[in-house]
C-alpha cells in the first residue's frame, strides 16, 4: 500500500493498515525532542555530582562525594545534640531529685507525652489508665511501689521481661496445678471478696482463712495487702489488675497470671526512662505508701 | 509440528502439574495446601483427558474464523476477578476506616485479605483483561486465527488456576510475603507453564499473521508477555523446605532480596499494567474513534523508552534504605528520562482523537479510554516525581504512595479496560452495541468520582502524615505521637471507603450491562472483511 493523505490534518499515513487501524508519519515534535534532551542532561547531571555507575568493584562516587549512610549520620548526631541540650536536665539530675521539681511538668510535660504514646500507650491507654491485664498508672496502687526510683527501676528492666535483671512475680496456677481442691479455691475466693468489702458468704470465708494463711500469704501478707518486695497486688482495696469479681478471681486462681511489663533500657536511653517516670508521677495521684 | 505431535507434546508437558498435583495432595500436611494439590491435579488431569480426546478424533475442520470462544470467557473472568477485587478493596477501606471491622478472626485481618484484593484486580482482573483482549487484537491485526485450538484453553485455565491457588492460599497464610509476588513456590510453576504457552502461543500466531508488518499494539503486548516471564522467574526463585508444606525461602537475602522484589515489583507494573494496557490501548481507542495513530514515529519512541527505562527504575522503591547510593541514583535519573516516553503514548493517544473529539461526548467508551489516557500522564508523572529523592521523603511510607497507585490502577487501567470491554464484548458476541448507553455512562461518572474522590483523600492523608511525621520541636523531640498521625487519617479513611463503594457500585452497573449485552440479540454476519485470511497449511 502507499502512503495516502489523511484528510483531517494533512499527514501522511505510513502505507499501512491492520484491520482498518491507520498510523500517521508525524514528525517527533521539536518541543518533545528538546524536553527528551533536556531530561538525559538532568539525568546527567546527576551521574557527575552523585554515585551513578557501578564498574569492578566500585562505583563512580560523584564529584560531590554525597554518601547517604554520611548523610544519615550527620543528621541523627545533630538531632541527638539538640536533644542533649534540651534535656539536659534529664542526663544530670537522678530521678529523686527531679521529682522535687514541680516546675519541670510545664516545661516538658507536652513533649514526653509524645514519649509515652509512642512507647507506652498501646497497653496502659492513652490516658494512663490501663486496661485488663495493664494496671492503671494515674492511681495511688503501685505493684513494686511508687517512688520515684523503683517506677525508674521497673520501666528499665521490665516485670517478667527478657532483661537478666527483671523483676519477677507470677500468681501461681492453683488449680491446674492441684494446689488446691476446687472447694477449697471457692473458700479462698469468699475470703477474698470479704477483704475488699464485697459480698460474700461468711462461712465459707471463714473456712478460707486459713487457707489464705497457708497458701496465699507469703506473697500477699497475712492481711492481704500484698508487698512491694514480690510485686503481690494489695487484695483488700478496689484495684484489680484482672478483675475482682467472683468469676474473674477463680480464673486467676485456677490459671494463674504472669503479665509482662518489657524492660526498656535497651530501647530507651537513661534520660528518655527518667522522663517517663516523671511523667507517671505528674499523672498519679500520690505515691502509692499512704 | 503436525497437529497430532503437538497435542502430544501438551500432554507430556501437563504430566508436571499433575505429578505436582498429586504429590502435594499426597504428601501435603495442611488443609489447604492439599486442597490446591487437589486443584492442580484436577486441572491437569482434565487437560489431559480432553487432549486424549482430541488425539482420539479426526482432525477437525478448523473454520477460516477468528478464534473468540476463549476470549468471551476471558471476558467473563476478567468481571468476575474484578467485582470480587472490587468488594474485598472496598472491605479493606472499611477496616482501615473502622479497624473492628476485622472480624477478629485470622484469616479476615487486613493482613491476610489485602493481598487477595490486590492479587484479584492485578492478576485477576488486569491478567484476564490483558490475556483476553491479547488474543483479540493479535487476531485481527494479523489476519490471522489463534496458532493453535487447545493451548487458547489451556493458557486460560492455567492462568485462573494460579489466581485461585494464590486468593485461596492468603486467608491460611500461605505466601511468601513478597508483594504482589505473593503465591508459593507451587502456584509459580503453573503461572511458569502457562505463561510459556502463552508466550509460544503469542508468537505462533503473529508469525503466521497475513500482513506484512506486526502492528505497535502487538509490540506492547509482546514486550509484557516477554517481561513477566523474566520477572516471574527471576524474583520467584526459592528453595521449598519440604513437599509436605507449603512453606519456601528465597534464593536472595537482604538488600539483594529487596532489590529483586522491586525490580520485579515496579516492572509488574511497568509492563503488566503499563505496557499490556498500552497495547490495549493502541488498538482500541484508534478502532473506536475511527482515527489514525497521530505519530508512528511517536509510537516508536514511546515503546523503546519504556522498555529501556522502566528496567532500570524499580530502585526508586527503595530510597534511603541500605541499597547502595548508587543504584538509588541511577533508579532515580532513569526514572526522570521515563517520564518523556510514558507521555509520548499519552500525546500519542490523546491526538489521534484529533477528529473524533465530539465522540468523547457522545461515547462513553471512548470517553472512558480518553479519561484513562488523562490519568496515565497523572500517574506516569506523579511516579517519576516521587521517585526523586527528596520528594521521596515527603511520599515514602505514606498514603500518598496508596493514593498514587490508585490513580494508575482505578483510572488507568480498569479505565481503558472498561473503554476496551465496552468496545470488544458487542464485536466478539455480534451484538449491535451495548445493551444501555446510559447505564454505560452511569458507570463512567460514578468511577470517575470514585477515583477522584479516593485519590484526593490519600493526596491528603499522605501529605498530612509525612509532615506530622516530620514535625519537631525546638528541643527536638517529635510533636506528634504515632497513633496521632492515625487520628488524623480517620476522616481520609471514611472518604477513601466512600470512593471505593462508588467505584464498586460503577463496576456493578458496568457488569450488568455487559450481561445484558452479552442476553442481547444477534447481528448477521458482517462478511469476509471480519474474517482472517486464509494461510497455506504448514
Amino acid at each position: 500500500m502507499t502512503p495516502e493523505k489523511d484528510p483531517i490534518s494533512g499527514r501522511e499515513t505510513t502505507g499501512h493498515e491492520w484491520n482498518g487501524i491507520k498510523e500517521l508519519n508525524t514528525p517527533i515534535p521539536k518541543a518533545f525532542r528538546l524536553w527528551l534532551w533536556i531530561s538525559i542532561a538532568v539525568a546527567a547531571l546527576y551521574w557527575v555530582f552523585y554515585p551513578s555507575f557501578p564498574y569492578g568493584a566500585d562505583y563512580l562516587h560523584g564529584a560531590l562525594g554525597y554518601s547517604s549512610r554520611e548523610a544519615v549520620q550527620v543528621a541523627v548526631a545533630e538531632g541527638a545534640a539538640t536533644r542533649a541540650e534540651a534535656f539536659d536536665i534529664f542526663e544530670t539530675k537522678d530521678v529523686n531529685e527531679l521529682a522535687e521539681m514541680p516546675e519541670l511538668q510545664a516545661q516538658f510535660e507536652g513533649e514526653i507525652a509524645v514519649l509515652y504514646r509512642d512507647n507506652c500507650a498501646a497497653c496502659h491507654g492513652r490516658d494512663a489508665k490501663g486496661q485488663k491485664g495493664f494496671p492503671d498508672l494515674t492511681d495511688a496502687h503501685w505493684l513494686w511501689s511508687g517512688s520515684p526510683e523503683e517506677i525508674e527501676y521497673t520501666l528499665q528492666v521490665g516485670i517478667n521481661s527478657a532483661h537478666e535483671d527483671t523483676r519477677i512475680a507470677e500468681m501461681p496456677a492453683i488449680g491446674r496445678d492441684e494446689w488446691l481442691e476446687q472447694a477449697e479455691i471457692s473458700d479462698v475466693i469468699d475470703y477474698v471478696l470479704s477483704l475488699s468489702g464485697q459480698e460474700h458468704d461468711a462461712e465459707a470465708a471463714a473456712r478460707g482463712i486459713d487457707l489464705f494463711a497457708e497458701n496465699c500469704a507469703s506473697c500477699h501478707n497475712g492481711e492481704g495487702v500484698g508487698g512491694y518486695e514480690n510485686g503481690a497486688p494489695d487484695l483488700t482495696d478496689s484495684a484489680w489488675l484482672y478483675g475482682g469479681t467472683r468469676a474473674d478471681l477463680r480464673e486467676t486462681l485456677q490459671h494463674g497470671r504472669a503479665g509482662v511489663m518489657p524492660a526498656w533500657s535497651d530501647r530507651l536511653s537513661a534520660a528518655e526512662i527518667r522522663k517517663l517516670t516523671l511523667y507517671l508521677l505528674w499523672q498519679g495521684q500520690g505515691d502509692g505508701n499512704s | 509440528m503436525t497437529r497430532h505431535s503437538a497435542l502430544l507434546l501438551q500432554f507430556l508437558v501437563l504430566i508436571i502439574p499433575l505429578l505436582l498435583g498429586l504429590a502435594i495432595l499426597g504428601w501435603g500436611r495442611e488443609g489447604a495446601y492439599v486442597l490446591h494439590g487437589w486443584l492442580i491435579a484436577g486441572a491437569a488431569g482434565w487437560g489431559m483427558t480432553w487432549l486424549l480426546d482430541k488425539m482420539n478424533d479426526d482432525a477437525p475442520e478448523i473454520p477460516l474464523e477468528y478464534k473468540d470462544d476463549v476470549i468471551k470467557w476471558g471476558v467473563l473472568a476478567c468481571f468476575a476477578w474484578g467485582v470480587i477485587g472490587f468488594t474485598i478493596g472496598d472491605v479493606l477501606a472499611w477496616q482501615l476506616a473502622i479497624p473492628s471491622l476485622n472480624g477478629d478472626m485470622f484469616w479476615s485481618n487486613f493482613g491476610r485479605i489485602r493481598p487477595i484484593h490486590t492479587t484479584a484486580v492485578i492478576f485477576g482482573f488486569g491478567g484476564n483483561a490483558l490475556i483476553a483482549t491479547s488474543f483479540y487484537v493479535v487476531q485481527r491485526t494479523s489476519r490471522a486465527r489463534l496458532a493453535s485450538e487447545t493451548l487458547p484453553w489451556l493458557v486460560f485455565v492455567g492462568y485462573n488456576l494460579f489466581v485461585l491457588l494464590a486468593v485461596t492460599g492468603y486467608p491460611f497464610g500461605i505466601t511468601q510475603s513478597k508483594e504482589y509476588a505473593e503465591p508459593e513456590w507451587y502456584a509459580d510453576l503453573v503461572l511458569l507453564i502457562t505463561w510459556v504457552a502463552y508466550l509460544y502461543l503469542y508468537l505462533k500466531t503473529l508469525s503466521r499473521r497475513a500482513e506484512p508488518h506486526i502492528y505497535v499494539a502487538n509490540w506492547y503486548y509482546l514486550g509484557f508477555i516477554v517481561v513477566i516471564a523474566m520477572l516471574h522467574v527471576v524474583n520467584n526463585l526459592a528453595m521449598p523446605i519440604s513437599i509436605a508444606l507449603p512453606k519456601s525461602y528465597p534464593l536472595f537475602s537482604g538488600v539483594q532480596d529487596a532489590m529483586t522484589q522491586w525490580w520485579y515489583g515496579h516492572n509488574a507494573v511497568g509492563f503488566l499494567l503499563t505496557a499490556g494496557f498500552l497495547g490495549m490501548m493502541y488498538y482500541f481507542l484508534p478502532k473506536a474513534a475511527g482515527r489514525p495513530i497521530y505519530s508512528y514515529r511517536m509510537s516508536i519512541l514511546g515503546f523503546w523508552g519504556i522498555t529501556f527505562l522502566y528496567l532500570w527504575a524499580g530502585s526508586h522503591h527503595l530510597h534511603y534504605t541500605a541499597l547502595p547510593d548508587w543504584v538509588q541514583y541511577l533508579g532515580m535519573t532513569m526514572s526522570i528520562i521515563l517520564l518523556v516516553p510514558s507521555w509520548g503514548s499519552v500525546f500519542n493517544g490523546l491526538l489521534t482523537l484529533n477528529g473524533a473529539w465530539d465522540k468523547v461526548r457522545t461515547d462513553p467508551a471512548i470517553r472512558f479510554m480518553m479519561v484513562a489516557i488523562l490519568f496515565y500522564g497523572l500517574s506516569t508523572f506523579e511516579g517519576s516525581f516521587l521517585a526523586i529523592r527528596p520528594v521521596n521523603t515527603l511520599s515514602h511510607y505514606t498514603d500518598w504512595t496508596v493514593g498514587h497507585v490508585h490513580a494508575g490502577a482505578l483510572g488507568w487501567v480498569a479505565f481503558i479496560t472498561f473503554g476496551a470491554m465496552y468496545k470488544m464484548v458487542p464485536w466478539i458476541w455480534k451484538r449491535d452495541g451495548v445493551y444501555s448507553l446510559r447505564l454505560e455512562a452511569w458507570h463512567f461518572w460514578l468511577a470517575l468520582m470514585g477515583t477522584l474522590i479516593y485519590v484526593g483523600a490519600m493526596w491528603n492523608s499522605g501529605i498530612t502524615q509525612s509532615l506530622m511525621w516530620q514535625t519537631y520541636e525546638p528541643s527536638g523531640a517529635f510533636t506528634y505521637a504515632f497513633i496521632d498521625t492515625v487520628d488524623a487519617m480517620i476522616p481520609y479513611y471514611w472518604m477513601r471507603a466512600i470512593g471505593g463503594f462508588l467505584y464498586l457500585l460503577g463496576a456493578l452497573i458496568g457488569s450488568y450491562n455487559i450481561y445484558m449485552t452479552v442476553r442481547g440479540a444477534r447481528l448477521p454476519d458482517e462478511g469476509s472483511d471480519a474474517k482472517p485470511l486464509a494461510h497455506p497449511a504448514e
